[in-house]
């Protein structure tokens, strides 16, 4: 709950907070590596898969760059700030990318053969 | 409040247009890009739990729909997670932009439900399979 404590505090300035103590760069980076740790997860998810259904496994891994893109800081050439655009539509695409994937999980749990005492094994 | 006020008060109104409110500090909006990344983790956490239970386990004694019973709820759940997580950000983002207190967040609440629940299920699923 570390991440969500972070933002109890109150808004400062967009530039005072870059110029003082630099941070700004240091939450981009935390932003990323948090993005990239999603895409390994989505990617876990559809290797996974992969042994039950090959089609739904590749479905999940292709989502995986679109995440990983989305996810990845900009170029030179952005703004000053160098901070990405902060908008709603990649969070939108998590969102819809996980509940697909919770979709097609539900399918295959209820439709789909099973492997009964494949821990076991 | 009416439930159509509920849905456009989730709605990210806030979070897009910028007339409404400032940008605020641009850590706080990576840090709730981050809670909210986590939460979406999490959501796929329990999805994979749940295919793993339907999937792998070997079936209950006596229970014929035990894992059903335990997987299908834990999948559900983690897609109603990942929406429950965006409203979330909608709502925190809304906030910093108008430098209001950040709402009550119902996640933890949620999770915590969803835990004790399967928990539960777990338990009397477990139960009568060994009665049986």
């Amino acid at each position: 709950m570390t991440d969500h404590e972070a933002i109890g505090p109150e808004p400062t300035d967009p530039g005072a907070s870059e110029t003082e103590d630099g941070d700004a760069g240091l939450a981009l980076e935390r932003t990323s590596l948090s993005w990239t740790r999603t895409a390994i997860s989505f990617a876990a998810l559809g290797g996974v898969m992969l042994k039950d259904n090959v089609i739904t496994g590749l479905l999940i891994l292709a989502v995986v760059p679109l995440i990983w893109r989305l996810g990845r800081p900009p170029r030179s050439g952005s703004p000053p700030s160098g901070l990405p655009t902060v908008g709603a539509l990649r969070i939108r695409v998590i969102t819809a990318s996980v509940v697909g994937v919770a979709l097609l999980s539900l399918v295959i749990a209820v439709l789909g053969p099973s492997v009964p005492g494949a821990l076991h094994r | 409040m009416s439930r159509s006020g509920r849905f456009a008060a989730w709605w990210p109104r806030g979070a897009e247009h910028p007339e409404e409110g400032r940008e605020p500090d641009p850590r706080f909006t990576f840090a709730n890009e981050r809670t909210f990344l986590a939460w979406s983790r999490t959501a796929l956490a329990l999805v994979v739990a749940g295919l793993g239970i339907v999937q792998l386990l070997p079936p209950f004694p006596g229970v014929p729909v035990g894992r059903h019973l335990l997987g299908v709820p834990l999948i559900v759940l983690g897609a109603v997670l990942a929406i429950v997580a965006y409203g979330e950000w909608v709502r925190n983002q809304r906030a910093l932009r108008r430098g209001d207190p950040l709402p009550r967040s119902v996640m933890p609440w949620f999770l915590a439900a969803t835990i004790a629940g399967m928990a539960v299920i777990s338990a009397i699923v477990l139960l009568v399979s060994a009665l049986r």
